[in-house]
């Protein structure tokens, strides 16, 4: 059966890993992301995902040497997204050795461009990221900071037969809040997007995880506070998962590489 | 032993050099004919369609150079997700193409009303239980990733299949020719393992 997937998150701000609240702009260091990495990999996690989540806003690239550090310490799918705006910027992640690229400003800016780099590389290495903010109107908006006002499900209605193999949704109110996770715009998005959906923002405590799982039919979940502000392992979270009734991949094995 | 990992613009092969060093054995990622033939073992990894793969590896001659070495010269053969489904006698993705038919069967869309494609995570294996060889693989959890699945016409052909709605063909082996739908160098100790036991076999 498939299994349930957790997947740490990584945000990154051009020197270490940061963690933000509601994506407010002064996030707390929390820690360097090889080591992170390293620690992650030793514990089994399904998948990682690394983000540079400013690099749009300082129209820089990723920092490509990092990146390719931290999946050297990986033997599991890594995903990589930040300031990603060329066919070009895609190739260069995927040749030292990312398995997926998060797309966000720019298909916020030009969502053809989906298309575009499907047609190069493939649908199911293009993940979708959508900041889910409710504002309040009551409304659900895309979150960015370029300054445009979409509604978050007529811009999925149009993209959703778009060539694109994930999306990792996040509720900008919730992240880095550990309250929950907003349980109401999760059973939204899994009406109208066909592929996996990743969902992360708001995830605290381990009940939140066993709400999430019974309460819906999403497969994966992304987390960063939790792991970085609790005593809570990947495992930890697999086991709440699972008393729920879902599969989850449990390793006992413990693989440690000689070199 | 000398490993040739094909390089021909299909995705991520640093992955899986990583994953053979991890096990002790020298790889070279190559699309030099030369030391294709040179090499003990062939692997062909690979993501993306299926028609730009056939594209590119006979754009980059390697249809009769791979076609020899394996068919001929019954050397090893590693095919990993898009590198088992070239070995189809036909891809269907984007249109109809023809494969390198080294297995006989046809790479179709997955079918599916109420599950999410693609197949995306870790799902369980289930070798054949008549294999010896593999048996200690069974139910062990491996990384899929694909939209399209591998539709032998042999069922003889077939190593290990995975429940996703159907069961659906993970692996096949044919004689030297080893093929997985999944990553195995993306599935950490089962997979490194995996890969392992089908190298040694040859070492």
């Amino acid at each position: 059966m498939l299994k349930s997937r957790i997947i740490p998150i990584m945000t990154f701000n051009g020197f270490g890993l940061v963690k933000t609240k509601g994506f407010a702009k002064n996030p707390r260091m929390v820690g360097n992301a090889v080591q992170a990495a390293k620690v992650y990999n030793n514990r089994n996690v399904d998948e990682l995902v690394f983000l540079d989540i400013y690099a749009s806003d300082k129209n820089r690239k990723m920092n490509l040497q990092l990146a390719r550090l931290i999946i050297n310490e990986c033997f599991m799918p890594v995903a990589l997204g930040g300031g990603i705006k060329t066919i070009e910027d895609i190739h260069d992640l995927l040749a030292i050795g990312a398995d997926k690229v998060v797309l966000k400003t720019k298909i916020i800016d030009n969502p053809e461009f989906i298309k575009e780099a499907a047609e190069v590389f493939g649908n199911q290495c293009i993940t979708i990221a959508i900041d889910a903010e409710k504002r309040d109107d009551g409304n659900y908006y895309l979150y960015n900071r370029i300054d445009k006002k979409i509604e978050l499900y007529s811009f999925l209605e149009k993209i959703k037969s778009y060539p694109f193999g994930e999306i990792i949704l996040t509720s900008v109110n919730n992240d880095g809040m550990m309250n929950g996770f907003d349980i109401p715009l999760v059973k939204e998005v899994e009406e109208i997007i066909k592929v996996p959906i990743v969902v992360s923002g708001g995830g605290g405590e381990l009940e939140h995880f066993k709400e999430l799982f019974s309460t819906t039919s999403i497969e994966a979940v992304g987390a960063a506070s939790i792991f970085h502000f609790t005593r809570y392992t990947p495992r930890d979270l697999k086991l709440a998962i699972a008393s729920v009734g879902r599969p989850v991949r449990i390793v006992e094995k413990q693989y440690i590489p000689e070199n | 032993m000398t490993i040739a990992i094909i390089k021909y613009g299909m995705g991520n092969v640093a992955s899986v050099q990583k994953a053979i060093k991890k096990m002790g054995y020298h790889s070279i990622i190559t699309d030099n004919a030369y030391e294709i033939e040179k090499a003990d073992v062939i692997i062909l990894p690979g993501v993306g369609s299926f028609k730009k793969g056939m594209e590119n590896l006979i754009e980059g001659g390697f249809v009769e150079l791979l076609s020899k070495e394996v068919l001929l010269n019954k050397k090893p053969f590693i095919g990993i997700c898009l590198g088992m489904q070239l070995i189809a006698t036909y891809g269907n993705e984007p249109e109809r193409v023809k494969g390198l038919d080294w297995i006989k069967g046809e790479v179709i869309k997955i079918k599916s009303d109420n599950l999410r494609v693609p197949h995306l995570g870790w799902n369980t294996i289930t070798v054949k239980n008549n294999n010896k060889k593999y048996k200690e693989f069974n139910k062990e959890d491996y990384y899929f990733i694909h939209s399209y699945h591998f539709l032998t016409e042999n069922p003889n052909d077939i190593l290990m299949t995975v429940d996703y709605g159907d069961s659906l063909v993970a692996a096949v082996q044919k004689e030297n020719i080893h093929a997985m739908q999944f990553h195995p160098e993306k599935s950490q100790e089962a997979g490194i393992q995996l890969i392992k036991k089908i190298l040694d076999s040859y070492a």
